[in-house]
C-alpha cells in the first residue's frame, strides 16, 4: 500500500502521548453508555436503540439542574462547587434511570412475546421520537451549554514526560532580563508621548528594541520546548476519569456481591431457568436498565459539564450511543469488563483517528470497527461464540 | 395466445397510467409534481426493501445507502458523459437507471455477502452501519462534490419514469411470488435450517433479496438525481433509511400492497401537514397524553376482553371517544405551562408522526396493515358476491 | 449394495463427545432404526449425515461419495431428505407450498425467467404443484392443501414434513421421532405409510423414535446408541434381548 509512507510521513509523533491520554479520557465516556447496552443485551438479548437518547437526557438533566443552581447564561452566579458537582451527577443518573425503566416498561416489555425484530423496530421508534419529539419541547436552537462556571476545578495538571533542555531554558532565562528592562524603557517613554500611533523616533526605537527583545526571549523558549513532551489534561477531566473508575467499582460490587446482581448474571446467562428459579425477572429487567441508563447520565453529566462548551441538542446522543454500542460489541456484547474495554478502545481509535489526520472519518471508524468485528469475530473480545440447538 | 394478450394489455395499461400521471403532473405546481415523483420513488423504495425483509426475512435498514449509490452514479456519470454522448432526455434517463442499478447491485452485493451469516439484530446495525460508511466516504470525495454536493445536469423532470419504475419493481416482485421460484425467499424467511435442509442455497437467496432489492433503490437514485438536479450527503441520511422501514413496517412486512400503500400514505401525511402552520405545542403534548392512554387502553382490551366482535368494536369506539376528550382536557391544561405556548409548524412534525407511527404500530398491530395479505382480483370478485377462481373450479 | 456408511464418525462440542467413533452401513431399500436414551447423539448423529454439523473427524460416505463437511442443501441435491424433531415446517405457508420448496430444488428455470413471468416458467410451477398434490395424497393430506401450515394438527404436520421432505425425491429418508405425539391409530398409518414408502417409491428409511412397539414392528435393523457410543446393532429380536441395551433403556416392556 503506497498510502502507508505517506501516512507516516504525516504523523506528528510528539503529540502522540497527548492524544492517547486524550482517547482514554473519552473512551471513560463511550465505557459508561457501552455498560448500559451490554447490559441489558445480556439479560433481554435486545439492541436497546434508544440508549443514546437516555444519554440525551442525562446531558440535558444536567443543564437543568445548573440552571436551577443559577448557572443560566444570562446569570452572574460566579462560584460552583464539588457538592453542586456531586448534585447534579446525582440528579442526572436519577433521571436517567427512572427513563430507562419507564422505556422498558411500556416500550420493550410488550414486544417481549414478539419476535427481537419486533424490539428493535420499537427501539428505533423510542429513539426517533426521543429525539424529534425532544426537539419541539427542549430547547435546542441555538443548542445550550452549561456554563463553565458549573466546573470549580480550574487550571491544568501537567505531566512532563520529557523536560525541556535545561542549558537552552537556561539561556532564555538569561534573555528574560532584557525583555524586561527593554518594556520598561518603552513603558516609561510612552508616558510622554502623545499618540502611541505616531512615535518619535525616540519612541520608535525603545519600542522595535522591546518587540525584539521579546521575540528573541519567544524564539529562544520555544527551542527549548522543542523536543520536551508535556502532556496536559484539565483537572475537570481527571475529576471525570476517577468518577467513571469509582462508578465501575461499585458497579462490579453490584453486580458480584449483591443478590440483585447475582439474579441479573442468572438472567442474562439462562432466561427461562432463572425465572423458574424463582426470580422476578421484570424486577430483575428494570433493575438493569435502572443501573445501565443511570451509567449513561453519569457519562451524559460529565461530558457536558467538563468538556467545556459541548453544545447539547436532542440529536447530542446519536454519534455517542452507536460508537458506544459498537464498544460493547468490540468488548464481547453481554460481557461487562468487555464494555469497559470495548469503550477505552473505541476512545483510542477515534482520538488515533484525528490524530492520524483523517479527523473527517472519525464517525466512520466506527462502523467500520463494527463491521470488522462482526465479520471476523461476532463474539468480540472477551465474549463467546454459542451454537445454535438444531 | 390469451396469456400474451393479457400481458401486452396490462403493460400498455400501466405505461398508459404512467403517462396519465404525468399529464395530470404537468398542469399543476412544481411543488405537486414532485410531489408525484417522490411518492412514485418511494414505492419503488419500499417495494423493493421489502422484498430483502418482509419476503426474504432479513433484516436491512440501511437502504438509503443504494438508493444514494444510485444517485450519485447517475449524477458522477450526468457530470462526466451526458455532453460526449448527446442522448435524448429519455433514454439518457433510462440509461443512468441501469447504470445505476447496476452500481448499486454490486454495493448490495458487497454488504450482502459478508453480513449475511449475521442474524436479526446484528444484521440490521450492519446494514445501517454499511450506510452510514457510504454517506460518510462519499462526504470526503471531491470528485463526488464533497460535504456540499454534486449538481446534475441535465435536469430531467418526468413523472412517468418513476412511476414506470414503480410498477416495473411491483410487478418483478409480484412475478417472483406467483411462481415457485418466489418459495425459496419464503421458506428462508420463514426457517433456514429446514430450508437448507430441503436444498435451498440459503446464503445465495439472500444475497439475490439484497441485490434485486439494492438494483431498484439504485434505479430510484438515478430518477431522483436527475430531477432534483443536484445529489448530497444529507439526502440520504439514517432518516430516510428509518422511513423507508416504517412504510415497510406499516404496509405490513411481505405485503407487496401494504408497502405501496403504505408508502403513498406515510408520503404524503407529512407534506400534507406542512399546510398546518402554527401548531400549539400544547396541542400537541396533548396529544402524546390522549395517544398513550388511547395504547394503553387498546392494549387491555385486546388482551384481557373476551366478547363478541361487535362488544369489542364498541369498547375501540369508546376508547377514541375517551381519547379526544381527554385531548382537549389536557390540551387546556397544558396551554397554562409557558414553554408550551408556542406555536410550531407542521413540517417538523414529519419524523415525530412517523416514530410514534413506528412505535403504535409495534404495540397494537405488529403485522402492519395487511400483515402477509396482497390484493388479488379474487379478492375484489369476492366483494362483488361472484364466485372466485377457487371456488369456480371445485 | 452399500448406501450410507458411517465409519468411527465423531463430533466433539467443546469437552462434550456427543457422537463417539460410530459406525454403521445402510444398504439401499433398508428399513433402519436408530434408538437410545435421551442425549444419546441420535439427533446429533443426522446432523452430521445432513451436513448440519462437520464431523470431528471420522468419515461419512453416501452413493460412494464423502459428504462429511458437505453443505446441507448440497447434501439434499445428493438424495438425503429429513424430518425434524422439533417440526421445522415453514409456518406461514401452505400445506402446498411446504412440499413445493421441496420439490423446487428440481427446478430448472432461471431466476430471470421467473422475474419475467414466462409461459416456461408458470408451467413448471404447475407441474411442481401437481407433483406436491400427489405427495400430499399419499400422506392424506391433499384435502388440506391451501390450510396454512401452522394451523394443523400436531400429527398432521409430522406427516406434512414426511410429504416435503420426500418431494426431493431423495434415495435416502432420515426421519427424526416420526411417531412422537401421535396417538396409536396415527401410529398404525405412519407404520404403515412408512412401508408403503419403502416397498412402493423405492426409498431407503433411517429413522430415529423411542417408541419401542413401532420401532421393532417397523424397522429390519436396529443400532443403538448410548451417549454417543454404539452398544449395540442388529435386528430386532436380538436388541430386544440384549443386556445391554435393556441396561441403558429401561425403556417399556416389548
Amino acid at each position: 500500500m503506497t498510502v502507508l509512507p505517506d501516512l507516516l510521513a504525516g504523523l506528528e509523533f510528539s503529540t502522540l502521548p497527548q492524544q492517547l491520554v486524550n482517547g482514554i479520557l473519552l473512551g471513560a465516556i463511550y465505557a459508561l453508555i457501552a455498560l448500559g447496552y451490554t447490559m441489558v443485551y445480556g439479560v433481554l438479548k435486545l439492541i436497546n436503540f434508544a440508549h443514546g437518547e437516555v444519554f440525551m437526557l442525562g446531558a440535558y438533566t444536567a443543564l437543568f439542574t445548573s440552571w436551577s443552581f443559577g448557572f443560566t447564561q444570562a446569570g452572574n452566579k460566579q462560584d460552583s462547587s464539588p457538592g453542586i458537582l456531586i448534585l447534579m451527577l446525582i440528579v442526572s443518573m436519577t433521571v436517567c434511570g427512572i427513563v430507562g425503566v419507564l422505556i422498558e416498561r411500556f416500550a420493550y416489555r410488550p414486544m417481549r412475546s414478539q419476535p427481537r425484530i419486533a424490539s428493535l423496530i420499537t427501539a428505533i421508534g423510542i429513539s426517533l421520537l426521543l429525539q424529534y419529539g425532544g426537539q419541539l419541547f427542549l430547547p435546542s436552537s441555538p443548542p445550550p451549554s452549561i456554563s463553565d462556571k458549573v466546573n470549580p476545578f480550574k487550571g491544568n495538571i501537567e505531566i512532563p514526560l520529557k523536560p525541556a533542555d535545561s542549558a537552552l531554558l537556561a539561556q532564555a532565562e538569561q534573555l528574560k532580563a532584557k525583555v524586561t528592562r527593554t518594556k520598561a524603557a518603552y513603558d516609561e517613554q510612552l508616558k510622554s508621548e502623545k499618540d502611541s500611533f505616531n512615535l518619535s523616533p525616540v519612541g520608535k526605537e525603545l519600542r522595535t528594541a522591546s518587540q525584539d527583545a521579546e521575540r528573541d526571549y519567544r524564539n529562544a523558549i520555544d527551542k527549548a520546548n522543542k523536543d520536551a513532551l508535556v502532556i496536559t489534561f484539565p483537572q475537570g477531566q481527571v475529576i471525570m476519569l476517577v468518577t467513571t473508575v469509582v462508578l465501575m467499582i461499585i458497579l462490579t460490587w453490584l453486580v458480584m456481591k449483591t443478590t440483585a446482581g447475582r439474579a441479573m448474571r442468572a438472567a442474562s446467562l439462562d432466561f427461562d431457568a432463572a425465572s423458574l428459579m424463582g426470580i422476578n425477572v421484570n424486577t430483575v429487567i428494570a433493575f438493569t436498565f435502572f443501573i445501565g441508563s443511570a451509567l449513561a447520565g453519569a457519562g451524559a453529566m460529565m461530558n457536558a459539564s467538563f468538556l467545556g462548551g459541548t453544545k447539547i441538542d436532542t440529536f447530542f446522543g446519536m454519534l455517542p450511543g452507536v460508537k458506544a454500542f459498537v464498544a460493547a460489541v468490540l468488548g464481547g456484547i453481554g460481557n461487562i469488563p468487555g464494555a469497559v474495554l470495548g469503550g477505552i478502545l473505541m476512545g483510542l481509535a477515534e482520538t488515533m483517528v484525528i490524530w492520524a489526520g483523517y479527523g473527517n472519518y472519525k464517525d466512520a471508524i466506527a462502523f467500520i470497527v463494527l463491521i470488522v468485528v462482526l465479520l471476523v469475530k461476532p463474539g468480540g473480545l472477551l465474549g463467546s461464540n454459542k451454537v445454535e440447538k438444531v | 395466445m390469451k396469456f400474451w394478450g393479457v400481458r401486452l394489455a396490462s403493460i400498455l395499461g400501466a405505461v398508459a397510467f404512467c403517462f396519465l400521471l404525468e399529464g395530470v403532473a404537468q398542469g399543476q405546481s412544481s411543488f405537486v409534481q414532485r410531489l408525484f415523483v417522490l411518492a412514485g420513488l418511494y414505492v419503488t423504495l419500499a417495494v423493493s426493501l421489502n422484498l430483502i425483509n418482509g419476503i426474504t426475512g432479513q433484516f436491512s435498514i440501511g437502504h438509503a445507502a443504494f438508493y444514494q449509490v444510485g444517485a450519485y452514479t447517475a449524477g458522477f456519470c450526468a457530470s462526466r458523459f451526458f455532453a460526449q454522448l448527446n442522448l435524448p432526455p429519455a433514454a439518457w434517463l433510462l440509461l443512468m437507471m441501469i447504470t445505476s442499478a447496476i452500481t448499486a447491485g454490486l454495493a448490495g452485493l458487497l454488504v450482502g455477502l459478508p453480513s449475511l451469516r449475521l442474524k436479526g439484530d446484528y444484521l440490521a446495525i450492519v446494514t445501517l452501519g454499511f450506510g452510514e460508511i457510504i454517506r460518510i466516504f462519499a462526504q470526503n470525495q471531491e470528485a463526488l462534490g464533497g460535504a456540499y454536493g454534486l449538481t446534475v445536469a441535465p435536469k430531467i423532470q418526468y413523472v412517468w419514469a418513476a412511476w414506470l419504475l414503480a410498477i416495473l419493481c411491483i410487478a418483478v416482485c409480484r412475478n417472483l411470488l406467483r411462481t415457485a421460484h418466489g418459495l425459496p425467499f419464503l421458506a428462508v424467511r420463514e426457517d433456514e435450517i429446514a430450508s437448507s435442509a430441503m436444498g435451498v442455497n440459503v446464503t445465495q437467496t439472500k444475497v439475490v433479496a439484497f441485490v434485486l432489492g439494492s438494483m431498484f433503490a439504485g434505479a430510484a437514485g438515478a430518477i431522483l438525481a436527475h430531477f432534483e438536479s443536484f445529489v448530497s450527503p444529507p439526502m440520504f441520511t439514517m432518516d430516510v433509511s428509518f422511513t423507508i422501514v416504517t412504510m415497510v413496517v406499516l404496509g405490513g412486512t411481505g405485503s407487496i400492497t401494504g408497502s405501496v400503500l403504505a408508502a403513498i400514505l406515510l408520503f404524503y401525511l407529512p407534506e400534507k401537514m406542512r399546510d398546518f402552520t402554527n401548531i400549539p405545542l400544547s396541542g400537541v403534548a396533548a396529544a402524546f397524553v390522549a395517544i398513550s392512554a388511547a395504547v394503553f387502553a387498546i392494549r387491555w382490551v385486546m388482551q384481557n376482553f373476551h366478547g363478541t366482535a361487535k362488544d369489542r368494536a364498541i369498547r375501540y369506539l369508546g376508547i377514541v371517544v375517551g381519547a379526544l376528550v381527554i385531548w382537549f382536557i389536557s390540551k387546556a391544561l397544558l396551554g397554562n405551562v409557558p414553554s408550551l405556548k408556542e406555536n410550531i409548524d407542521g413540517s417538523k412534525l414529519r419524523m415525530v408522526v412517523f416514530s410514534v407511527t413506528l412505535v403504535v404500530l409495534m404495540l397494537l398491530r405488529p403485522q402492519g396493515m395487511l400483515g402477509h395479505h396482497e390484493f388479488s382480483w379474487d379478492w375484489v370478485r369476492s366483494k362483488f358476491g361472484k364466485p372466485t377462481v377457487k371456488e369456480a373450479t371445485a | 449394495m452399500s448406501l450410507l456408511q458411517l465409519d468411527q464418525a465423531t463430533i466433539k462440542f467443546g469437552g462434550l463427545i456427543a457422537v463417539n467413533s460410530v459406525s454403521f452401513e445402510l444398504k439401499k431399500g433398508d428399513l433402519f432404526g436408530l434408538i437410545g436414551p435421551n442425549g444419546a447423539g441420535k439427533t446429533t448423529c443426522f446432523n452430521l449425515i445432513t451436513g448440519v454439523y462437520k464431523p470431528t473427524s471420522g468419515k461419512i460416505t453416501f452413493d460412494g461419495k464423502e459428504i462429511g463437511g458437505t453443505p446441507a442443501n448440497k447434501i439434499a441435491n445428493l438424495g438425503i431428505a429429513r424430518t425434524f424433531q422439533n417440526i421445522r415446517l415453514f409456518k406461514s405457508l401452505s400445506v402446498l407450498e411446504n412440499v413445493v420448496v421441496g420439490g423446487f430444488l428440481r427446478h430448472k428455470t432461471p431466476l430471470i425467467s421467473a422475474l419475467a413471468y414466462l409461459p416456461n416458467v408458470i408451467k413448471e410451477t404447475e407441474s411442481l404443484k401437481a407433483e406436491a398434490m400427489e405427495l400430499l395424497k399419499i400422506v392424506n393430506l391433499d384435502k388440506v392443501a391451501d390450510v396454512r401450515s401452522a394451523d394443523l394438527s400436531y400429527g398432521m404436520q409430522r406427516r406434512l414434513e414426511i410429504a416435503r421432505a420426500m418431494a426431493t425425491q431423495p434415495k435416502l429418508l432420515l426421519l427424526d421421532e416420526p411417531a412422537a405425539g401421535m396417538n396409536p391409530q396415527e401410529k398404525e398409518e405412519l407404520n404403515a405409510m412408512v412401508k408403503h414408502i419403502r416397498d412402493e417409491v423405492g426409498l431407503t428409511v433411517l429413522l430415529i423414535e423411542h417408541d419401542m412397539r413401532f420401532v421393532m414392528s417397523l424397522c429390519e435393523r436396529i443400532v443403538v446408541l448410548d451417549a454417543g457410543k454404539e452398544i449395540a446393532a442388529g435386528p430386532p429380536d436380538a436388541i430386544r434381548s440384549d443386556p445391554k441395551v435393556i441396561a441403558a433403556y429401561l425403556g417399556e416392556a416389548v
